[in-house]
């Protein structure tokens, strides 16, 4: 038993650990600008304690040109910044960090990394992109500008002729002239792109973990609602059960009819109630109580066929010798344990091409067909209240002891149910 | 036993949350530089939308929050023909994000320069919209709503003259208030289905021409006491209550609309739903 629980410690441990895992590959940089960024934002954290740093932002690298990029990279162009989103695309491509760190080409103007600033003496001309740095405009800016991760100040006599584009960042106008138009996101994605687009794609062990989780969690839901049914409704379960176990192919096929009339049935009984004028205030109870009793009816006969073979496995190993305890709460545990054996499957292989769609459609039919053999049950015994039903084809007069101590039932003798009610077939 | 649900426990707290949708801020807007009038252009396809007045040192003004995965901001200014087009874009796959409760908190709100004359356009998507349009400069005024519930008001008189206020609606719920102080000469509203409340309270300066046209839904009108109204009636299966109004041929006036300075002629043209008349001022019996 020590083993088994240090395996199971292990794998909840793994389990926490798997998202991390499943990024922890793609995340290695060998450019180190994983490094650089964990340097940043530790420096942003001691700033964030110690006092509002530069412009409240993250410390901006040393200012300097932009090279250009090589001639096989597309430019990106600043002529026209009407359509911002296209222009935030464009950049997030051209600013991707290769080999020898971020190049760029902008015709018609110049590319700056870090801080920049025009002097009230200065004019510039062309475009101007300045990139994880702050552009304080105290001269003139002849043609447009564009910061990436960084704020736009336009001070007093401070002249900008063409547009304004901010993506990370704002434009605060302290007195200067726009001849253009001023555009800000106040969040981007331009530099940090890269590394958001790995991070959606998870893993395959992550992908089976999750699966095994929910799967697990569906089938303790089941198991918990099964133990309920026990608890409060043993009679109409096992009644329900049998009715699966005795007369499997009358159940299905009335699941399946059952299944077709289900809306309608719904349509017949909302305009009925319609017609009758004074039903109208009965609908909406009538709608809920339609669906409660088809979830139900659903719901339980799945139980009760999880009972059934539950029960048909633990007789087959009570007549093989085996001392264990036959009731129902085993009979649901067992059979739901064999039902969520398939999901399982699923969970694990699923990744497996060709074959893990083959197991999935296996468990769906699988599922499909026991909940309507289960859904039919429920309905002719009336949800187990119709507990002769099972074994209507066999006369009353038949059912003596002798009979049901007599005749096998898959491979058992029959033993009566404990409990007052009466046996319908062999029980 | 114990370790098996440990362990599904510790997988589902492990579980990564759902992706959440993406939100944005983008603003927008130029400098007044002295211009004198503007066409513009608003295209808004889903969500909430207030547009006012601005400041006047700003020729407009955009601040929209938006869904950035299935929206694209616009915002383009043609200086050669002083106009501008902006709003947001369905982009990609577009549509509406309606498993989602965070569609609805895609948000702008628009402002112009009270300074220059405004000849404006709006196209709405799915949109609650709150358009003041009061203390502008509009020469004329194009609104078209799809699926959307707006609400017009001209809580200030205009402060120049319009030429025209058109109004289209597909399903929605329009309310335009104060037309009277909107100073257009002419004013239409064409609907398709839903309901539509035309509110001509207001300082009226000058004479008006009004033409309601509604497929299928509710029309109210709601008459100012001061001014002469002349309504005339083009319907099909639609009700209509004549509240007040003394039927003349094939119209129906106000008391005094012969001796009124000012006068208001509606048509209005019906096929299925209802049309009715509310009064303002004393003796109102409709608000």
């Amino acid at each position: 038993m020590r083993p088994s629980r240090a395996v199971l410690a292990l794998l909840a441990t793994a389990a926490l650990l798997v998202p991390r895992l499943g990024w922890a590959a793609p995340r290695l940089d060998p450019t180190g600008a994983r490094t650089v960024k964990l340097v940043h934002g530790f420096w942003s954290l001691v700033s964030d304690v110690t006092g509002p740093g530069q412009d409240g932002q993250t410390p901006h690298p040393a200012p300097r040109a932009i090279p250009p990029a090589p001639s096989d990279r597309p430019p990106v162009r600043l002529d026209d910044l009407s359509n911002p989103s296209s222009v935030e695309a464009a950049l997030r491509t051209a600013l991707r960090p290769e080999d020898g760190g971020v190049r760029v080409t902008v015709p018609n103007g110049t590319a700056r990394l870090g801080d920049y600033s025009i002097a009230s003496n200065e004019s510039v001309g062309g475009h101007l992109l300045v990139v994880q740095g702050t552009a304080d405009v105290y001269g003139k800016l002849l043609g447009n500008l564009v910061t990436v991760d960084g704020d736009v100040v336009l001070h007093p006599g401070g002249v900008i002729s063409g547009d304004v584009l901010t993506l990370g960042g704002e434009v605060r106008d302290e007195g200067g002239e726009i001849g253009g138009e001023v555009r800000t996101f106040r969040t981007a994605t331009v530099l940090a792109a890269p590394v958001a687009a790995r991070a959606e794609a998870p893993g395959a062990l992550e992908t089976v973990f999750r699966r095994i989780a929910g799967v697990a969690g569906v089938f303790l839901t089941l198991g918990a609602l099964g133990f309920g049914l026990v608890m409060f409704g043993r009679p109409n379960l096992e009644v329900v059960s049998d009715t699966v176990s005795h007369s499997f192919g009358r159940a299905f096929a009335t699941g399946l009819l059952g299944q077709l009339l289900l809306l309608p049935t719904f349509g017949m009984l909302v305009v009925g109630l319609i017609l009758s004028v004074v039903g109208i205030v009965l609908l909406p109870f009538a709608v809920v109580v339609y669906a409660l009793l088809v979830i139900v009816a659903a719901l339980g006969g799945y139980l009760a066929v999880a009972h059934a073979m539950g029960e048909t496995y633990t007789r087959r190993r009570l007549a093989l010798g085996a001392m264990i305890s036959p009731n129902s709460y085993r009979y649901v545990l067992v059979g739901l344990g064999a039902l969520a054996a398939f999901w399982m499957a699923w969970s694990v292989f699923g990744w497996v091409p060709i074959a893990g769609n083959l197991i999935r459609g296996a468990a769906i039919l699988v599922t499909w067909l026991l909940a309507t053999a289960g859904f039919g049950a429920a309905l002719l015994s009336r949800a187990g209240i119709r507990e002769n039903f099972a074994g209507r084809l066999i006369p009353p007069e038949a059912l003596t002891d002798e009979y049901l101590w007599a005749t096998p039932q898959f491979g058992v003798s029959a033993a009566k149910r404990p409990g007052s009610r009466t046996p319908t077939r062999g029980l | 036993m114990r370790g098996l649900l440990l362990s599904a426990l510790a997988l589902t707290l492990a579980a990564p949350g759902a992706a959440a949708q993406t939100l944005r801020s983008f603003s927008t807007y130029r400098q007044w530089h002295g211009e004198t009038s503007m066409e513009a252009r608003l295209e808004f396809a889903a969500g909430a939308l207030r547009l006012a007045a601005g400041r006047p040192n700003e020729l407009y003004r955009m601040d929209v929050l938006y869904d950035g995965d299935r929206y694209a901001p616009l915002s383009d200014y043609d200086a050669a023909r002083g106009a501008v087009t902006f709003g947001l874009r369905a982009e990609g796959d577009g549509g509406l994000r309606v498993v989602s409760r965070n569609q609805l908190r895609q948000t702008a709100s628009v402002t112009f320069s009270p300074r220059n004359d405004l000849a404006l356009a709006v196209a709405l998507g799915a949109v609650d919209g709150d358009l003041e349009l009061g203390g502008l400069r509009l020469t004329s005024l194009e609104l078209e709503a799809g699926a959307s519930r707006a609400t017009v008001r001209f809580s200030q008189p205009n402060a120049t003259r319009c030429r025209a206020a058109t109004m289209s609606s597909g399903a929605a719920e329009l309310t335009v208030l104060g037309l009277g102080n909107s100073r257009c000469d002419r004013i239409a509203f064409e609907g398709g289905v839903g309901r539509v409340t035309l509110d001509f309270g207001g300082a009226w300066t000058s004479n008006s021409a009004v033409s309601v046209k509604m497929a299928l839904g509710q029309v109210t009108l709601r008459l100012p006491r001061q001014v002469g109204v002349r309504l005339t009636l083009d319907k099909f299966l639609a009700s209509f209550e004549p509240e007040g109004m003394v039927r003349r041929g094939t119209s129906y006036l106000s008391p005094g609309y012969d001796q009124a300075s000012r006068h208001l002629d509606i048509d209005v043209t019906t096929a299925v739903g209802g049309v009715s008349v509310e009064w303002e001022g004393p003796g109102s019996t409709g608000r």
